[in-house]
């Protein structure tokens, strides 16, 4: 994120607060009358970030939600109401996020969707709690099942499912134990970090080496030549989209070699096309949704997507898809409830989703597998 | 050692970009004792504007770049326009247009190109010249290249050309109006030629980074904490304090991992209180 921005942004938002501060100050009592409205739009919040380094998260997050709602606007919508989708720019940034969180409780907004940066979510979370509005959120980080926040659900997997699934693959099925990581101190490389650390441990594996860089860094010349020297037969790496693009780039710029390893980000055009196609040829990902091809629903949800947007349907969108409909039958299935009884009817929702049979637990998690797929030809091919 | 070595030639990579955004606004402040504060956002125009034309133009990458510098230097002239009234009247105002300024061509990139950027695929195709087991990239080699034709090419036109040196008049002293020189005019040269100065490096760096319209806040201010380190409003300082911070970005990223960004500044911010001046602080032009 820009320092620069944020500086703006602190300014402009002087002037802005001010009215947002006392819309939060009335929002406990007032907030309340207009959550229990039964007439009208079922107002649903998208918060995203729709700018900034991390927006293209939030637009395939935008495209997969709107293609749900529509489907159900089109039918009918929920219970005879139709469902209206307010879409919040939350730039990427935690402050903005918590801001937003307000926002949407003061608006009289009955559920959320997003956001799409487990660091952001985490920072929401709290809020969202006290104001008793669920939250669907694309964040894959352990931290979030952490919060212990019983408004709080996530779309799809956490980050411990994904690194489980990668160093099975890596250590046990191709019994690599060279690996070298590199990861960024965000909310989500954290996360990553962690998890996979904890995988390679459970399996008496330690990292040959174990690089951590800043989620604004640019150039990784320090931390990859030093890879370079503990020559690993695989580089696991914990960072989003476009920074592991260029990791991976500048990795093969100072001549390494070997195939990096990670999970979701690994597996989108924005980290092919900032690479390049050449350079990510044998990446190991692991995914609860390597193509658009894996069953009936998905090839209906791509073509759909295709229809609407013309663009290929990927992961992100597909999960912010499965997050919505869940929501969206857990609203029917409660005849429109809102806060504490909303969430008892989303964590009973059962639902065969695009990423595999959705069954929430405790924690706030519906899934828990994901698959392993290899970059071939810069498609992503299962290795099953 | 080849640790060493490899990241003080990565450092020295972005570190050439960093100093052509130094020399940028040291230029204007030289000439006009203004922070120009839309300057990152400048870099991120010209970026953009550079790999639209190489991408989807399908021009050759130098004649991008030259679209890129023209157009964004008109934009730089433009700016410089607008603010021209307030110049004699209210200084902190016109500090404020710059960063209003930056503002808006951040939204109009986004309304023009949209949210998400772009990457953009290396126009340096060729493989890693290798010395002794280290690994330098060809295309960093051309933006050094390109750095320091920039460089001479600035400080032939302040020194040995007339309007260069009605500039250096300028900046040293408001009475440069009474022997007949156009300070506005100087202005708007200072403008158009930081303009310039930012498209190439936003052009330049597009192939290493990402391009996307909030990429102008970190260059900005590394390009300005360059800047400062070496002397604000010296040309060669610019240029030795920007590839001092590319430098030591990338040391403190080697060896303090996660806690760099906290590392570097810290360093700067000590450097900075010993010497307040920065590196060839004496020559730095106070107008303001």
């Amino acid at each position: 994120m820009s320092r620069f921005v944020r500086l703006r942004a602190a300014v402009l938002s002087l002037a802005l607060a001010i009215p947002v501060a006392l819309a939060a100050c009335a929002a406990p009592g007032s907030g309340d009358d207009s959550k229990k409205s039964t007439e009208g739009p079922i107002k649903i919040a998208l918060v995203d970030a729709q700018s900034g380094q991390l927006s293209s998260l939030g637009a395939w997050e935008l495209k997969g939600a709107r293609l749900a709602i529509d489907e159900w606007n089109a039918a009918g919508g929920v219970n005879g109401r139709q469902v209206e989708l307010g879409v919040f720019d939350d730039q990427g940034d935690p402050t903005v996020g918590t801001n937003l969180a307000r926002k949407i409780s003061s608006e009289g907004y009955i559920a959320m969707i997003g956001t799409a940066e487990s660091a952001v979510t985490i920072a929401m979370a709290p809020i969202l709690r006290d104001s008793k509005i669920p939250n669907i959120t694309s964040g894959q980080s352990p931290g979030l099942v952490a919060v212990k926040s019983p408004f709080l659900f996530l779309n799809g997997p956490t980050s411990t499912t994904y690194d489980e699934t990668l160093a099975k693959y890596i250590v046990d099925t191709k019994g690599i134990k060279s690996i070298a990581m590199i990861t960024n101190n965000g909310g989500y490389g954290k996360g990553e970090h962690d998890a996979f650390l904890k995988a390679l441990q459970a399996r008496s594996v330690t990292p040959v080496d174990d690089q951590v860089v800043t989620a604004d860094q640019k150039d990784f010349s320090a931390a990859l030549t030093t890879i370079r020297q503990k020559n690993p037969q695989v580089i696991f790496i914990g960072a989003e989209e476009v920074q592991s693009g260029l990791i991976v780039k500048q990795a093969r710029d100072l001549g390494i070699t070997a195939p990096f390893a990670g999970a979701a980000p690994q597996g989108t055009p924005v980290f092919a096309s900032t690479a390049g196609v050449a350079n990510i040829e044998a990446t190991i990902v692991s995914s609860p949704y390597l193509s658009n091809d894996i069953n009936d629903a998905t090839k209906k949800f791509a073509a759909a997507y295709k229809a609407k947007y013309n663009e290929e349907a990927e992961l992100h969108g597909a999960k912010a898809y499965d997050g919505t409909q869940i929501l969206l039958t857990a609203l029917k299935t409660s005849n429109v409830a809102t806060g504490e009884k909303l969430a008892e009817a989303i964590r009973a929702t059962k639902y065969a989703g695009l990423l595999g049979n959705f069954a929430f637990d405790d924690t706030g998690v519906g899934i828990f597998a994901t698959a392993i797929g290899l970059i071939q030809g810069g498609k992503l091919v299962s290795a099953g | 050692m080849q640790v060493f070595l490899q990241t003080f030639i990565g450092g020295v990579s972005l570190g050439a970009i960093y100093a052509l955004v130094a020399m940028g606004f040291s230029l204007v402040f030289r000439t006009m004792g203004l922070v120009n504060f839309s300057h990152g956002n400048v870099v991120m125009i010209g970026a953009y504007i550079a790999s639209t034309f190489y991408l989807s133009a399908k021009l050759p990458f130098a004649l991008a770049m030259a679209v890129a510098i023209v157009v964004t230097g008109l934009i730089g002239v433009f700016i410089e326009r607008v603010l021209r009234p307030l110049e004699n009247k209210d200084f902190d105002l016109m500090l404020i247009g710059t960063i209003g300024f930056g503002i808006v061509l951040e939204a109009v990139a986004i309304i023009i190109w949209g949210a998400t950027g772009t990457a953009v695929p290396n126009p340096v195709a060729v493989a890693p010249v290798q010395v002794f087991g280290l690994r330098v990239r060809t295309y960093d080699l051309v933006v050094l290249a390109i750095a320091t034709a920039a460089t001479l090419l600035l400080v032939f036109f302040l020194q040995r050309t007339k309007r260069g040196a009605a500039m250096q008049a300028v900046a040293m002293d408001q009475a440069a109006t009474a022997v007949g020189i156009h300070v506005g005019r100087s202005n708007a040269i200072a403008f158009m030629l930081g303009a310039a100065l930012a498209a190439l490096a936003g052009g330049l760096v597009g192939p290493l980074l990402y391009v996307n319209p909030s990429m102008g806040g970190t260059l900005g201010i590394k390009g300005f904490a360059g800047a400062i380190l070496g002397g604000f409003g010296s040309i060669p300082g610019a240029i030795v304090g920007g590839i001092a911070i590319g430098v030591l970005d990338a040391f403190a990223a080697g060896h303090f991992q996660g806690y760099s960004e906290l590392v570097t500044f810290v360093v700067f911010t000590v450097i900075i209180m010993i010497r307040p001046t920065g590196i060839f602080g004496e020559r730095t032009v106070n107008r303001a």
